[in-house]
């Protein structure tokens, strides 16, 4: 809810493979979560408690930090568009044309669509804008833990900006917080943050790849792919639905997710996903509280995952979440931190 | 020693305790401070944070992150009641914090005995299924941002889990609505009564 003073951000704290760097980037954001960014360089960040959206800008050799919109309902998702930001909101997607132009003095913003749900839980989206610049992807989360939702809920859909017809792309996905297109074959790929109150160590999140139409990733009936829900499960088979191409861990929260589309980093990161893990909430012992990145073969099978940047958490004691990440032009990576109200860069030199 | 030589020990001293606040100042929670910013809340919750009106929630020996976080939320609109709002909109969020530090210091409310031992255990039993104690701790008693709900007033807890079922009451993150969404008034009422009997 408040951001922590940049004397007070332990940067030197995260630790990141040899040869990586970790610098802060930008601080004082209260909740900094989804990131996206304009091809002149502004950063734009969405927040999900404070109803704020922030633009970073460098200026004259200087990074400055400006609260373009206040008192938003969780503007957790952004995306950016012909000079446009597109703000998804708790329940509507909004608009701030030629908004780089007017970062002081923000324009009123457009309403795009508002016939979405008004449910609170796991109602703030991710949103990505389709690789073709068509569409607006978000997801609609289930409105409690566990429940059988209404086909409106538990979805990812997409949105088309020119007819503004709403279509689902994924059935059965409980609530996902970070999305991204691959970077050649464009099949979309998602984080699916796992129901709670099973066990400790069950069930896992999940990393998704959307192959064909009218998916269903299993919620309620089927969690990661191989195990019937405790309440919902009775007299159904995980059979019935599409599986994970990866389980990320339990409870772990995973968020945003990128493709390292840079190449600033080793070969051998080319086209490998990045993805956040906000940490656990109400695991015994916490868990996540890291970014990992996972490896793939060229036929999109997972061959690797390993902890690539962590230290937010020592013991119990936890002084920064990550949120989201994002591959700069210069191959250098961003993490948001909503906790600290931070952006982290990381790099890589020989 | 010298006249002038007492008056510079003096002025040291005094240098001295300037760059001692100086350093505090706008930085730590300061609950004596707090203590000062707060008598006006007493007026609605209690003199030493316990409420004698009903549906006034008492703040003693709440966490301090949880009374800053609402006040935050009330300054800023996300969350309606009481006049919280207006009274919110004049502090500063310095003077938030030192409120929350003199309200956490407080000792907890006395326990609230009344109401059937079935009705508490049934209470108890609800609480369990809805699992509060794992983020309101193990006697319901808070942790950081998590609000104290032993001892709490329970038309207070019955009406604040009611708004968070309906809607009226916009949580930070979704836990309370989706948690409170299934609970019927019963259960409610039943939670409320065990919540107030615990120290």
């Amino acid at each position: 809810m408040t951001a922590l003073p940049v004397s007070d951000i332990p940067t030197d704290k995260l630790k990141v493979p040899a040869g990586f760097k970790v610098e802060l980037w930008a601080s004082g954001m209260p909740n900094a979560r989804s990131m996206v960014q304009t091809p002149q360089g502004t950063l734009f960040v969405g927040t999900r408690f404070p109803g704020n959206v922030y633009a970073v800008v460098e200026k004259d050799g200087k990074r400055e930090v400006k609260t373009i919109a206040k008192g938003l309902h969780r503007p957790n998702g952004v995306a950016f568009k012909d000079g446009s930001l597109f703000v998804a909101e708790l329940s509507r997607i909004i608009r701030y044309d030629n908004i780089e132009a007017n970062l002081d003095n923000p324009p009123a913003p457009v309403v795009v669509f508002d016939a979405l749900p008004k449910d609170e839980a796991h109602g703030w989206k991710f949103m990505k804008l389709s690789p073709d610049g068509n569409y607006l992807y978000f997801q609609i989360g289930t409105p409690a833990n566990i429940t059988v939702q209404p086909v409106t809920h538990a979805v990812i859909v997409r949105l088309n900006l020119k007819t503004h017809i709403l279509e689902t792309v994924a059935q059965g996905v409980r609530n996902s917080v970070g999305m991204d297109f691959h970077p050649v074959t464009q099949e979309l790929w998602f984080t699916n943050n796992a129901r709670d109150w099973v066990n400790d160590e069950l069930p896992n999140d999940t990393l998704n790849r959307v192959t064909a139409k009218r998916m269903n990733f299993g919620y309620p009936f089927c969690h990661q792919g191989d195990l019937l829900d405790i309440d919902f499960g009775k007299g159904r088979s995980c059979d019935e639905f599409d599986k994970p191409v990866l389980k990320i861990g339990p409870h772990v929260a995973a968020l945003g997710m990128r493709f390292y589309t840079g190449k600033q980093f080793p070969a051998q990161y080319t086209h490998n996903i990045f993805i956040a893990e906000h940490g656990s909430w109400n695991r015994t012992k916490k868990s996540g509280f890291d970014v990992v990145r996972v490896a793939l073969d060229a036929k999109g099978n997972v061959t690797k995952k390993e902890v690539f940047v962590s230290g937010w958490i020592q013991g119990d004691d936890f002084w920064g979440r990550p949120a989201d990440v994002h591959v700069m032009k210069d191959g250098s990576m961003l993490v948001s931190d909503d906790v600290a109200g931070a952006i982290f860069r990381i790099s890589y030199s020989k | 020693m010298t006249l002038t030589r007492i008056s510079k020990a003096i002025q040291g001293v005094a240098f001295f305790l300037t760059v001692l606040s100086c350093s505090h100042a706008g930085a730590a929670p300061d609950a004596l401070a707090g203590k000062v910013k707060a008598q006006a809340c007493a007026a609605c919750h209690g003199e030493g944070g316990v409420s004698s009106l009903p549906g006034f929630p008492h703040l003693a020996a709440q966490p301090q992150l949880s009374i800053f976080y609402q006040l935050l939320q009330f300054r800023d609109q996300r969350r309606k009641g009481g006049g919280m709002e207006a009274i919110a909109a004049t502090l500063s969020e310095q003077d938030m914090r030192d409120i929350a530090a003199y309200y956490a210091a407080l000792q907890a409310p006395a326990p609230v005995a009344g109401g059937s031992a079935e009705k508490i255990t049934h209470g108890q039993q609800i609480a369990q299924q809805q699992y509060c104690s794992s983020c309101h701790g193990a006697q319901l008693q808070g942790q950081k941002h998590v609000p104290r709900l032993a001892g709490q007033s329970s038309e207070y807890f019955v009406s604040q889990l009611r708004n968070l079922r309906s809607g009226a009451r916009a949580d930070m993150d979704g836990t309370m609505s989706s948690a409170a969404r299934s609970l019927t008034d019963e259960e409610i009422e039943a939670m409320a009564v065990y919540a107030r009997s615990l120290p």
